[in-house]
């Protein structure tokens, strides 16, 4: 279609225009996201041989010292001066033998199975106490045995760098250069090497934190850790895909199978309205603020902004309490006249919950999306208002024409992040219905939990661990899907040249 | 230059490792010959927020009985509702004594986080208690039923609360009574029927009973071979009541109980609620207090007794506590007859210990004897699965909401769900 045919669509024309064609590119992009990365592994396969490749190539080139260095690491280092690094080296080394016989490996070895001693307690007639005999915990097996993998792999990365170090200083010397010395080389590191001094915290911090406990809780997903295998009691073993067959397990009555379909479409819905009602009703109100001739517009902006002041968990508490059969607005209500009895908001039939959720939410959220669009609204170029004005457009065709693209465009990644905020969003459920309205057709969830606060429940009431972690999986695979294909559908990863 | 900060990094991360794991293996304890409190023992309690103090002036008397040892006691406040989950997390870091429903039992055992009682006290703590309370707190272990936990508390049920301004003591024997007696002084009528715990006792007054847990790996709840008609007669029985008198009838959690009656004007004139909220409705009430079992409903024609679920508090050891002894002496001290009735008179918690629950204290304050009157008619709330709760939970939700059809089909359908659905089929 040309440009201009383009441009004579109405909205919904256009609409369907974008996204029919969006619908027709996605196998191609499909396709070549899998060739991506196909692309990438190979790349990866094809890096790890160069490595081994060169690994060999400086040992047979290697002198002496380099060859001793690939038993001892920092050997060669040592050798040619470099004192200080070389002992690093042979530190590492050493605290990394140690550490895996002394701790490492004892855990490692029963990482196959999760251990097959089962604790004990016995009575000691000494004291006529229970003495407990401690048996393998599965938990503990299944966590240091990751963490051994991950240093495992560490520290050959990092024998891997020794060794090409050694083979590097050894080059130096042969070439008639002095070494470095270690107090140049940390200078470096505020230097030309900045990047790898600021970037090491945050790394370090995130392999602790993060990267290790989400190995340890997806590897949970596999295994049959559950209410009726409970560490350190009980020992629980690898099940492998078994967890993920029983989410999707379809009996009848509240099967989990129904259960997480029903749920996932409840979440879906409640993710797209919740920001996008959050998005318009926020951006509506920041454009009304902004208009020529508002009066007083900091106060009206701090008195909508005011609910932020509040935090979210005490306001939802509070909408909790009054939104009761005998709450606030039910009273207020009634005084009125309008109603003649209490309403159950939150406890009624599930449309009434839903709907109440979802204009609760714009309670909380539509001050953030006011504070982030006013400054981007007072950004757009009056010059283009100006000139639809004297072309004869009216406000509302200014704001779909003008406003709301420029806005797209500047926030689709602040959407998207919102959009996935909300597919987790566990503070407003929680507090506010604890999943109700409960319902003999779900299992352990009820008409407004999402996947989130499901799989919360699965933990705390019905200790399915590997359950929870599987669901989780799930809906981590959703989201990044969905964000991953709305973002490369949006203009701002598309064209990033168009309004700046 | 890589290198260097792989290193450091590789270095770092191993310095918190070997922080982590420092002090690991204590375990061993020497044996002595009576049972004494291991010398320099610090222990951690938990307890709940309101009875904080009591606990800590029990545990500073149970110091001074031992004042050589030098014993350190700690005590911290924790919910007994979810003391389990709170040990489940980290036993290690988890007090050595706590105090919990005794519901949480079987998780704790299957996680191996409980110690049982000590075989040299087992004697005299199964003598002193009522038959029920420790019921409740044995459990198969090592293929033998054994006592698990010291029983703390004989009374933590449910009753009938009532302000005798309203309801007269006639009135409080029958449902419709209380009903009727609300109506007229257009009083509320309070109770959690949305919550499994209190919703239990409408299929309960029917001839429902759980049986503890069967299967393979013991984790589904086991219900008697109950007569379908006559439990969904009596869930009937219940809706229609709570429908006809949906004006005064309102369900909410407990709390509102307390407040309600706490009012200048009070806004209820009875109310379900259990013994941990005595003293606040006692407050509130003054000489109109009223407490007493359950009252009886009408199924067609039959006056039933509500059948209730009835809990215990236990206190338990932790099985990784580095004083076990000393933990198990402490157990047993705040369990025995003189600490149960400081609380019995200070927090009105019933007790389970025979003497202190035949004392005048227990006699003369009327929720501890209601709560007592109502354990006779009711199912102990021992080996029931986790999935318990929700299922029970919607089953009342269904027998007062407004739009919630009653008739006998969907009744029958809705009991075959929620049964199907704490047994997980």
């Amino acid at each position: 279609m040309k440009y201009i045919d383009y441009m004579q669509l109405n909205p919904f024309q256009r609409f369907w225009y974008n996204f029919s064609s969006a619908m027709k590119a996605l196998p191609g992009k499909l396709k070549n996201f899998f060739v991506a990365i196909g692309a990438l592994i190979v790349k990866f396969f094809k890096g790890i041989g160069k490595a081994v490749a060169g690994y060999v190539s400086r040992f047979i080139k290697g002198d002496w010292a380099v060859k001793i260095s690939y038993l001892i690491m920092g050997f060669g280092n040592m050798v040619k001066g470099q004192f200080i690094k070389g002992l690093l080296f042979l530190g590492l080394q050493i605290a990394f033998i140690a550490y895996f016989i002394f701790f490492g490996w004892g855990y490692l070895q029963k990482f196959p199975t999760l251990g097959n001693v089962e604790q004990g307690m016995q009575i000691n007639p000494a004291t006529g106490g229970y003495e407990l005999m401690p048996g393998d915990n599965s938990m503990l097996i299944l966590l240091y045995g990751v963490l051994t993998i991950v240093l495992t792999v560490i520290f050959f990365a990092v024998y891997f760098a020794s060794t090409k170090s050694a083979y590097a200083v050894a080059q130096q010397v042969a070439a008639g250069e002095k070494p470095a010395d270690f107090m140049s080389e940390l200078k470096d590191l505020l230097d030309n090497k900045f990047h790898v001094t600021l970037l090491a915290f945050p790394t370090l911090t995130i392999s602790v934190f993060t990267i290790l406990p989400l190995i340890f809780m997806i590897l949970i997903a596999f295994t049959n850790y559950n209410k009726a295998h409970l560490a350190p009691g009980k020992l629980f073993t690898w099940v492998g895909f078994e967890t993920f067959a029983e989410i999707f397990e379809m009996t009848e009555g509240a099967s989990k199978g129904a259960t997480f379909v029903e749920l996932t479409k409840w979440t879906l819905i409640w993710a797209v309205f919740a920001t996008v009602l959050n998005y318009l009703f926020g951006m509506i109100l920041a454009l009304m603020i902004n208009k020529k001739g508002i009066k007083l517009k900091a106060l009206w902006r701090t008195l909508f902004v005011v609910t932020v002041a509040v935090p979210q968990f005490v306001t939802l508490l509070l909408m909790n309490q009054m939104l009761q059969v005998d709450g606030a607005i039910n009273i207020l209500l009634m005084n009125l006249g309008l109603i003649d009895k209490g309403i159950l908001f939150l406890n009624s039939t599930a449309l009434v919950a839903r709907v109440t959720v979802l204009v609760i939410n714009c309670w909380i959220g539509i001050p953030y999306t006011i504070l982030i669009t006013s400054g981007i609204l007072m950004n757009i170029p009056a010059d283009l208002y100006e000139s639809a004005t004297i072309d004869g457009a009216g406000p509302v065709r200014s704001f779909f024409s003008i406003t709301l693209p420029y806005m797209l465009f500047v926030t689709t990644p602040y959407l998207i992040t919102n959009f996935i905020g909300n597919v987790n969003n566990f503070n407003v459920i929680y507090l506010l219905t604890n999943g109700g309205p409960t319902t003999e057709n779900l299992y352990q969830a009820g008409y407004t939990d999402l996947l989130v606060t499901w799989l919360f429940k699965l933990t705390m009431n019905s200790q399915d661990y590997n359950l929870a972690a599987a669901v989780g999986i799930l809906v981590f695979i959703v989201c990044a899907t969905l964000s991953l294909v709305t973002f490369n559908l949006t203009k701002s990863a598309k064209n990033e040249e168009e309004f700046s | 230059m890589k290198r260097i900060i792989a290193m450091i990094l590789a270095v770092l991360m191993m310095a918190t490792l070997f922080v982590g794991c420092g002090g690991d293996e204590n375990a061993a304890n020497g044996g002595a010959t009576a049972l004494e409190p291991e010398a320099g023992a610090t222990l951690k309690v938990w307890a709940p927020d309101a009875a904080l103090d009591v606990f800590k002036a029990q545990c500073d008397a149970f110091i001074a009985q031992y004042p050589d040892a030098g014993i350190k006691i700690e005590v911290v406040a924790q919910g007994e509702g979810d003391a389990a989950a709170q040990v489940l997390n980290d036993p290690e870091a988890a007090a050595d004594v706590f105090s919990f429903a005794c519901d949480q039992l079987n998780k704790l055992n299957d996680a191996g986080v409980i110690m049982p009682v000590n075989t040299t006290l087992l004697d005299d703590v199964v003598a002193r208690n009522s038959e029920y309370s420790v019921q409740a707190g044995t459990l198969p272990f090592n293929g033998t039923d054994t006592l698990l936990a010291y029983p703390e508390t004989g009374d933590n049920g449910y009753f009938l609360y009532y302000d005798k301004s309203v309801v007269s003591d006639e009135d409080a024997k029958t449902l419709e009574g209380v009903f009727e007696a609300c109506r007229k002084a257009n009083k509320k009528f309070i109770m959690d029927a949305g919550n499994g715990f209190y919703a239990c006792m409408f299929p309960f007054t029917g001839g429902l009973k759980i049986e503890g847990l069967e299967g393979e790996d013991n984790d589904v709840q086991k219900f008697n071979d109950y007569d379908e008609a006559e439990v969904v007669a009596t869930l009937e029985a219940f809706a229609k009541l709570f429908h006809e008198y949906d004006d005064i009838f309102e369900s909410g959690e407990v709390a509102k109980i307390p407040s309600g009656f706490a009012l200048e004007e009070r806004t209820l004139a009875a109310g379900i609620d259990g013994s941990w909220d005595a003293a606040a409705i006692k407050n509130g009430l003054g000489d109109d207090f009223g407490a007493v079992k359950l009252p009886t409903i009408n199924v067609n024609g039959e006056a039933k007794p509500i059948v209730s679920l009835h809990g215990y508090k236990l206190l338990g050891v932790n099985a990784q506590s580095k004083f076990p002894n000393a933990a198990q002496l402490l157990a047993n001290y705040l369990s025995d007859e003189e600490c149960q009735l400081e609380r019995a008179e200070k927090l009105s918690w019933g007790p389970s210990n025979n003497v202190a629950a035949e004392s005048e204290v227990a006699k003369n304050d009327p929720a501890i004897s209601a709560a007592l009157a109502q354990s006779a008619n009711s199912i102990p709330q021992i080996n029931i699965s986790g999935t318990f709760w929700d299922p029970m939970g919607n089953l009342g939700n269904n027998l007062f909401k407004e739009d919630a059809k009653y008739d006998t089909a969907t009744l029958t359908a809705l009991l075959d769900k929620t049964i199907a659905n704490v047994r997980d089929e």
